[in-house]
């Protein structure tokens, strides 16, 4: 069928054309393949019309399908699923559609659903499904865990999945795996078109696959590109001296004067900060120092109460607001018409990420795209060099899809089995065909199957574990009420710390806290949340009160969210710009004037500083630095791979070198390197260097080193959540649930002692090797090192490099020691 | 097993065992506090998978420590059992069966609910309050104590703000406690920033905690005063200060 000849174009054209609008070339070579009910990639960034290359492409089919009475049909059923990873955008993207509808006066109804989705819209639904539906992850499982869910699916067309980028590499691209596969399967895995909406990542062509994994084979997927080139402006703002020995964090208050600036002579400036407790202490400190901006800039990010947040996105919509102070929380979604500038505080760890914040200004057509860069530590300029080479060389980084996420599973088979019920075999096949669990094995579904239904270890006459039953004719079913009301609030991938809301005594919600920040405080004490100083009156029933206060001194609350580790590609980059520096360095010394990037050269003091104490190190060299200080004996080394891969990188090394002789460490890393620190001296030279980094035996003795163990229960923390072995409370029953609590610590102390082969144990060890620890990008690293040249210093003092680790870090231990003698020598030591 | 490590108190002779327990010579009991038998039922029967060995390993560990010491009684500042009566607990009544010479004493924990006749069924001897043998009274929660019922101690308590402050209180006159409750850890710092945490028996000049006998439960940090004694479970026992 040619689109250009269907009544459905001609129509949907015609109606663009009033408003003196055409279609772009992208959406209609998406609408072309929407109507050949073919699924794939459309590969646009936000704002430049990919949710109508998809809508109005089910638009236009259903057109063509109903060309007489399109107008008037109603209650046509569940015709188009939008899965949207934020319930934020939905509202936005419903509104689009509806006047789309509204203006072609068709009388198709678009429901939204999520978990702020009222229970008596949801009974409506359930009755008469609108024919467009916007849905997170969360809710989509929810919708399975509804009896006679197939129901819902028996007329779909089109799957949307928006922001697929977002949710791919994370555990919710593996709900929305799971349910594609079984929406298909209802299908008898034909009918519906799958369709990803995605920006532009390094593999885009496996994101497609993975998302179309459970179609039928032979169908392979289309890409559409908008090509759509928005030049990007890259500025750094300097420091007026720069310091030879930075450390994170402080750097960037300093420079906040020259934001004022920009502020200024820009119509709306968004500044991204990393963390929430900086973006307060960024909001409070603007208005310090410029009294004037009062009402006209704005604090976003995600502890901020929901209804705070919509008021500063529709403030941002309409152009009220001068600058708002914000974090990842204002990454996706619809874009912000007036915003002109973007400020990115401190590092931006990937340049995926950088390039989405600079994508975030200058919408109107021919504008630049302008960001500047602040750093938060005077190294960190060189990430701006860094950044805007990668951005020429377009090293976008990748995002890799999970593999076998059993507790994602086992939650899924708990929602299936409250609604329908499911049959091993024919789940098993299902199953199989999605990327996420292709490679899973027939023994690993009997373990899973033995461990939802039987509990694993149990002394069987003395157990009563019940969840799912197997039922006569070999259907799995949850039959408890209880159990089943259990599941349903336990929904969903994204495990939290414990929070509290916050509340004002006289009414209205401020925010969230995180409760191990506020059980450190006494009432009367004074923190920051949203902006405001509020004073803790009380806590109870797990809300915090709170009241005004006009004390000048307040704590800002810390939240524990994961920090994101510098990417591959911005780290390579890194390491080429620190090639450069030395290289210029050593030209200037010949009195030459080389031509570098202008951050190289603003930082050529602290450069010069790392080459008379130590070494600038070369592309291909890796710069080790063993230093005595009254702490103990230290040990530098500069990767720069990312925090996670140097926390491994330091285990490992720990490991090697006790090995050698009983040796304790602990540990410290950030993105550029990792520390060891011992109170004995450190057995590493130029005899055993190349040993100690050699890639061989690398997964072994990584899973040998002591570390893994305490890496692997971090992970534990989030899999017994999404697993179901955390049991976080009924909402508003705190108290009630409280013989059912257990710390994830604990539940992996036990696991892994009474139960070390447990499938979620093994599970949090396989995340450890190969996200966390990346085994892959350790082992090029590895690779790379023993190609390349060690290069050992005995500096006297410290040095600019690893002044920030010493500073700002994040401590593991590992020992090879007899417990009770490291405990005689710690206190030895302390007397 | 590794051994218990030998320590006069108030006259009396006591073990500390490594399995998280003390025995008194002279009264032949072993005190012991916080097993949370059950606790794995608990969670299974809501849908939660733990494995259920914990369970069978705390019942064997104690049936060692029973052989080993041969005591006359078990003294249980709380806690035996975690929350209302399941199978597992048919698994205790049957493991009781074996000792009928053995005496258990229970002085009531938070989380000991279950119903009076229960107890009497698995011939355990209940106190709600605070139990006095010898020069010794045992107590679930430290805090329970009512300031002025031991006067030295309400002394004590007065001037803790927990168990950190270790104002100097003379050791004479008044009972010495026994208590459970806390779960208490000891955490070991070093050069090089390092840090260890392991639970411990903690020795105050008025009261003692036990650590918890049972191995699902987790550890509380303490603080103690430079003149406490604390003993680390490592899982040897080790004199800490």
């Amino acid at each position: 069928m040619q689109l250009k000849e269907t009544i459905g174009y001609k129509t949907i054209v015609t109606w663009m054309a009033a408003d003196g609008r055409q279609p772009f070339a992208f959406q209609e070579e998406a609408w072309q393949y929407i109507l050949e009910g073919r699924s794939g990639l459309v590969n646009a960034p936000t704002g430049c019309g990919k949710t109508f290359s998809v809508f109005l492409g089910a638009v236009i089919d259903f057109i063509n399908r109903h060309p007489d009475d399109y107008r008037t049909r109603g209650g046509n059923g569940l015709q188009l699923l939008w899965i949207s990873p934020l319930r934020a955008l939905a509202k936005d993207i419903g509104r689009a559609m509806e006047e789309v509808l509204a203006g072609l006066g068709m009388r198709w109804q678009v429901g939204t659903r999520n978990g702020d989705t009222d229970p008596a819209e949801r009974a409506r639904q359930k009755r008469k499904m609108p024919e467009v539906l916007i849905i997170t992850p969360e809710s989509l499982h929810l919708l399975l865990a509804q009896k006679n869910y197939p129901e819902v699916f028996k007329v779909l067309k089109v799957v949307a999945v928006d922001e697929w980028h977002e949710l791919l590499g994370s555990k919710r691209g593996v709900q929305v795996e799971l349910a594609l596969a079984r929406i298909l399967g209802t299908r008898g895995g034909s009918g519906v078109s799958i369709i990803g909406i995605s920006a532009t990542i390094g593999n885009l062509e496996q994101a497609g696959e993975v998302l179309l994994a459970s179609m039928h084979r032979g169908e392979g997927g289309f890409i559409v590109r908008a090509v759509i080139h928005k030049p990007i402006e890259v500025e750094s703002i300097f420091p007026d001296e720069i310091e030879k020995y930075p450390w994170s964090g402080h750097l960037g208050l300093k420079l906040i004067h020259k934001v004022i600036p920009i502020i200024m002579s820009s119509r709306t400036t968004l500044i991204f900060i990393n963390t929430r407790g900086m973006s307060e202490t960024w909001y409070q400190s603007l208005l310090n120092i410029c009294p004037d901006l009062a009402g006209a800039i704005a604090l976003h990010h995600g502890s901020i109460d929901m209804e705070l947040r919509t008021w500063v996105e529709e403030a941002l919509h309409e152009g009220k607001l001068k600058a708002v102070v914000c974090t990842a929380s204002l990454d996706l979604g619809v874009d912000f018409r007036p915003v002109e500038t973007v400020i990115q505080v401190g590092s931006p760890k990937g340049v995926a990420r950088f390039l989405q914040r600079a994508g975030r200004s200058g919408h109107q057509p021919g504008q630049v795209s302008k960001i500047w860069f602040l750093p938060t530590h005077s190294l960190e300029l060189m990430e701006a060099a860094a950044l805007k080479s990668a951005m020429q060389e377009g090293l976008i980084e990748s995002r890799e899809p999970m593999l076998l996420s059993f507790d994602v599973l086992i939650q899924f088979l708990s929602t299936l089995a409250i609604s329908d019920g499911f049959y091993a075999d024919e789940l098993f096949r299902e199953l199989k065909q999605t990327y996420c669990y292709s490679e899973m094995t027939e023994e690993e579904w009997r373990e899973i199957l033995h461990f939802i239904t039987e509990g694993g270890e149990a002394l069987h006459q003395y157990d009563e574990y019940r969840k799912v039953e197997l039922m006569e004719g070999g259907l799995y079913k949850i039959n408890s009420r209880r159990v089943a009301m259990r599941h349903r609030l336990h929904i969903g991938t994204i495990v939290s710390e414990p929070m509290l809301k916050v509340r004002w005594v006289s009414g209205g919600y401020v925010g969230v806290i995180e409760e191990y920040f506020i059980s450190r405080m006494e009432p009367g004490e004074t923190f920051t949340l949203a902006g405001r100083n509020l004073e803790l009156v009380m806590i109870k029933d797990m809300t915090v009160l709170v009241r005004k206060s006009n004390a000048r001194k307040s704590r800002v609350p810390s939240w524990n969210g994961g920090r994101m580790p510098l990417s591959a590609n911005l780290g390579m980059m890194l390491r080429r710009k620190l090639d450069e520096a030395g290289l210029m360095l050593r030209a200037m010394l010949e009195g030459e004037e080389p031509v570098v990037d202008i951050e190289l050269r603003v930082l050529q003091p602290l450069f010069e500083l790392q080459a008379a104490l130590s070494y600038m190190p070369r592309e291909n060299e890796l710069l080790i630095e063993q230093i005595e200080t009254r702490d103990g004996y230290h040990l530098f080394v500069y990767p720069f791979e990312g925090r996670l891969v140097h926390e491994a990188m330091a285990a490992l090394l720990a490991y090697r070198m006790s090995r050698i002789t009983p040796i304790s460490f602990s540990f410290a890393m950030n993105d550029y390197g990792f520390e060891l620190l011992s109170d004995q001296p450190i057995p590493l030279d130029d005899a055993n260097v190349y040993e100690l980094f050699s890639p061989d035996n690398l997964t072994a003795d990584i899973q040998r080193s002591v570390n893994s163990a305490e890496m692997a229960r971090r992970k534990f923390r989030d899999i017994a959540v999404i697993g179901g072995l955390i049991f976080q409370g009924y909402p508003g029953e705190y108290a009630k649930a409280r013989h059912l609590q257990s710390s994830a610590g604990l539940l992996f102390n036990v696991f892994a002692e009474y139960d070390p082969n447990n499938l979620l144990i093994r599970q949090a060890y396989n995340e450890v090797m190969e996200q966390q620890m990346e085994e892959q990008r350790l082992r090029n690293m590895l690779e790379r090192v023993s190609r390349g040249q060690m290069v050992l210093r005995w500096p006297k003092q410290l040095t600019p490099f690893c002044f920030p680790l010493k500073v700002d870090s994040m401590r593991e231990d590992l020992s090879s020691e007899k417990l009770e003698d490291r405990v005689r020598r710690m206190q030895a030591q302390l007397r | 097993m590794q051994p218990a490590f030998p320590y006069r108190l108030r006259g009396q002779q006591l073990w500390l065992s490594p399995d998280r327990c003390v025995y008194w010579e002279e009264e032949q009991s072993l005190i012991l506090s916080d097993l949370h038998f059950g606790k794995t039922g608990h969670f299974r029967k809501a849908g939660i998978a733990v494995p259920q060995s914990v369970y069978r390993e705390d019942l064997l560990r104690l049936l060692c420590q029973i052989q080993y010491f041969r005591p006359r009684r078990l003294l249980v500042v709380g806690d035996l059992f975690h929350s209302r009566e399941n199978k597992e607990l048919a698994l205790f009544l049957k493991w009781r069966d074996d000792f009928p010479d053995l005496g258990i004493h229970l002085i009531q924990g938070n989380h000991d609910i279950l119903h009076e006749s229960w107890y009497a069924k698995a011939a355990i001897e209940l106190s709600r309050e605070t139990l006095q043998v010898g020069p010794f009274s045992f107590v679930h929660d430290i805090e329970d104590v009512q300031p002025g019922e031991d006067a030295q101690l309400g002394k004590d308590l007065a001037a803790r703000g927990d168990l950190a402050a270790g104002e100097d209180v003379s050791p004479a006159g008044g009972s010495y406690y026994f208590s459970g409750h806390l779960h208490p850890g000891i955490r070991l710092r070093g050069m090089g920033k390092q840090s260890l945490q392991f639970p411990c028996f903690y020795f105050g000049s008025d009261y003692a905690v036990l650590p918890a006998f049972g191995r699902w439960t987790g550890t509380v940090s303490i603080d103690p005063a430079p003149k406490d004694n604390v003993f680390a479970i490592l899982p040897g026992i080790m004199q800490i200060q």
